[in-house]
């Protein structure tokens, strides 16, 4: 690994009560890549983004943010940092028009100067929604509404972005669109973890993978390693007899 | 929002003028009809910076009142000898901060909860402040207190209390419309309308929860003052009232929740109906506000302000809708 890395977990866990829903995960993300996080549904996914961005505390391990330790920081400390979070069920503030919207992620985010008028374009045009800037929130379609997702959260000017499954329920031409969204947001130099369930969309994306299961990390490696690896393969399909 | 700042403040400011030479031509009963509606005007506002501004309604801003009054009183009582002159704006001051410090304290915890809990609460910080000043013998709440007359002697004091409710209106309008175009307002704006998200996107929601609560305490608090020296003698029961409480979550619904205009019209058109067109009916007149919620609640949801946007918004459709 050349560069630092952006992301460090080490040794996460989680208990809810009896269930353990993240079970000592450690991995680190590279700076500039896309990174997938695919599992099962129950996997511990979603926990394991709530754990980052500090919706949940962890119960043991750490998270760092550019080798700087976040575990225990509140939620919006951590987006002062630089680490944006697109919700899976997109949730718009929906008496505010889309520019409305992405201009609250313009004012906030990030700390330091910034021009919240072209922050606010910029992440419009980046996440192909320039042309709906003055609708209604409420009136968007899902895909909309995950691509305004994606926009405010690029306009807090995040240095990380984790998306929570921006593909699911998209259409295939929505779908493409919204990869190639993703694709874009990686070139403006923005480091990306997704969590996804559509497997061709990972292949083609995804640097890297990341197989959760249960609650646990059971693979690490490059799309193609990943989809042979036996493990996975009795994890998605279950192992014969 | 569009509009030039400057331009803003100028009509404001021409709108104040207007007002302020009314009383010239208004006969006495008018002149405390307008008292009334500035005096609630100026609470709407304060108390939209929070309810309206942040979506966290209080059910009992009245404390912030009472407390400021009471505050105010005792201070002014034990430094009696003062000139008049001196007294109220001493008494702004005490009560002013009285007001901070409880807002400050109670918005710890109370600040936790969310939509009609935190509203609930609001209405039992209200009584318990009330029980409270009530009981405690050296608060005097239920001896009475007697305030000062502060009106210079050339003035009538129905006049001058007229135009000191206006003072303290446009200071309280143009203070709450500087947060609601700021990035604190902008802030504010997106804890009502998902607030876990707005932390999400960076909004300090804690921080900025607590600064709206005590600005809106504070110069409601102020008002009190005011309202405290324009009676000359309160007890519990004259500033720790419960119709209060209603009354600015009503101005806020009559005119348009969440607005800045919204609560000066609601007020504006509650007192007038109130005390002109039910004069003769007063205590009719708790009656007549609770109906008037029900009917607005049913028939227009967003007030007079959403009200008044739907129905453009229907007209430009209206009108761009190819023709068949």
């Amino acid at each position: 690994m050349s560069a630092a890395p952006i992301l460090r977990v080490e040794a996460l866990s989680k208990r809810f009560r009896g269930l353990l829903a993240i079970s000592d995960v450690s991995f680190a993300v590279e700076p500039g890549s896309i990174t997938s996080v695919i599992g099962p549904n129950g996997a511990g996914k979603s926990t394991l983004f709530n754990l980052v961005t500090g919706y949940l505390a962890p119960t043991n391990g750490t998270v760092s943010f550019k080798e700087r330790p976040i575990t225990g920081l509140a939620t919006n400390r951590i987006a002062e940092l630089g680490v944006a979070r697109a919700f899976q069920i997109a949730r718009p503030f929906r008496d505010l028009s889309v520019a409305e919207n992405v201009r609250i992620g313009a004012l906030f985010g990030k700390a330091g100067a910034r021009d919240v008028a072209a922050t606010t374009a910029n992440a419009l045009a980046l996440a192909g929604m320039a042309h709906l800037a003055t609708e209604p929130a409420s009136v968007l379609t899902v895909g909309q509404l995950r691509h305004l997702e994606v926009a405010r959260a690029i306009a807090t000017r995040a240095d990380l972005l984790l998306a929570d499954e921006p593909c699911a329920g998209l259409n295939p031409t929505e779908t493409a669109a919204m990869i190639d969204v993703l694709r874009r947001i990686r070139a403006s130099g923005v480091t990306v973890v997704l969590v996804e369930h559509d497997m061709p969309s990972v292949m083609e994306v995804s640097d890297r993978v990341l197989v959760l299961d249960a609650g646990r990390l059971i693979a690490d490696g490059a799309p193609a390693e990943v989809s042979k690896n036996p493990q996975v393969i009795a994890a998605y399909l279950g192992t014969p007899d | 929002m569009t509009q030039k700042p400057a331009a803003f403040v100028a009509v404001i400011l021409g709108c104040a003028v207007v007002l302020a030479l009314a009383p010239l031509v208004l006969p006495p009963f008018y002149v405390r009809v307008g008292q009334l509606m500035l005096y609630s005007a100026g609470l709407a506002v304060a108390w939209t910076i929070l309810g309206g501004f942040a979506g966290y309604a209080s059910f009992g801003h009245a404390a912030f009142i009472g407390v400021g009054a009471f505050a105010a009183g005792l201070a002014e009582e034990r430094l009696a000898g003062l000139p008049p002159a001196l007294l109220l704006p001493i008494g702004m001051l005490v009560g002013g901060l009285a007001c901070a410090i409880l807002s400050a304290v109670v918005a710890y915890p109370i600040l936790r909860l969310r939509g009609t809990f935190f509203a609930i609460a609001m209405l039992g910080v209200c009584h318990v402040c009330a029980e409270l000043n009530n009981n405690i013998d050296a608060l005097q709440g239920s001896l009475g207190l007697n305030f000062p007359a502060v009106a210079p002697a050339a003035w009538d004091p129905a006049v001058f209390f007229y135009e000191l409710y206006l003072a303290a209106g446009v200071v309280v309008f143009l203070i709450a419309w500087q947060i609601q175009r700021s990035r604190f307002g902008a802030g504010l704006l997106s804890i009502r309308e998902d607030e876990d998200t707005a932390r999400m996107l960076g909004v300090p929601t804690e921080r900025y929860k607590r600064i709206a609560f005590v600005a809106s305490a504070v110069l409601t608090g102020l008002l009190g003052v005011i309202y405290a020296h324009s009676l000359g003698y309160i007890t519990t029961d004259s500033v720790y009232r419960d119709d209060t409480n209603l009354s600015l979550i009503v101005y806020s619904l009559l005119g348009g929740m969440g607005t800045l205009f919204g609560p000066v019209i609601g007020a504006f058109t509650l007192v007038f109906i109130t005390q002109v067109v039910l004069a003769r009916l007063l205590d009719f007149h708790l009656f007549a506000t609770g109906l008037l919620l029900v009917l607005l609640v049913l028939a227009a949801p967003g007030g007079v302000l959403g009200f008044v946007k739907s129905w453009r918004q229907r007209r430009r459709a209206a009108a761009t809708a190819p023709a068949e």
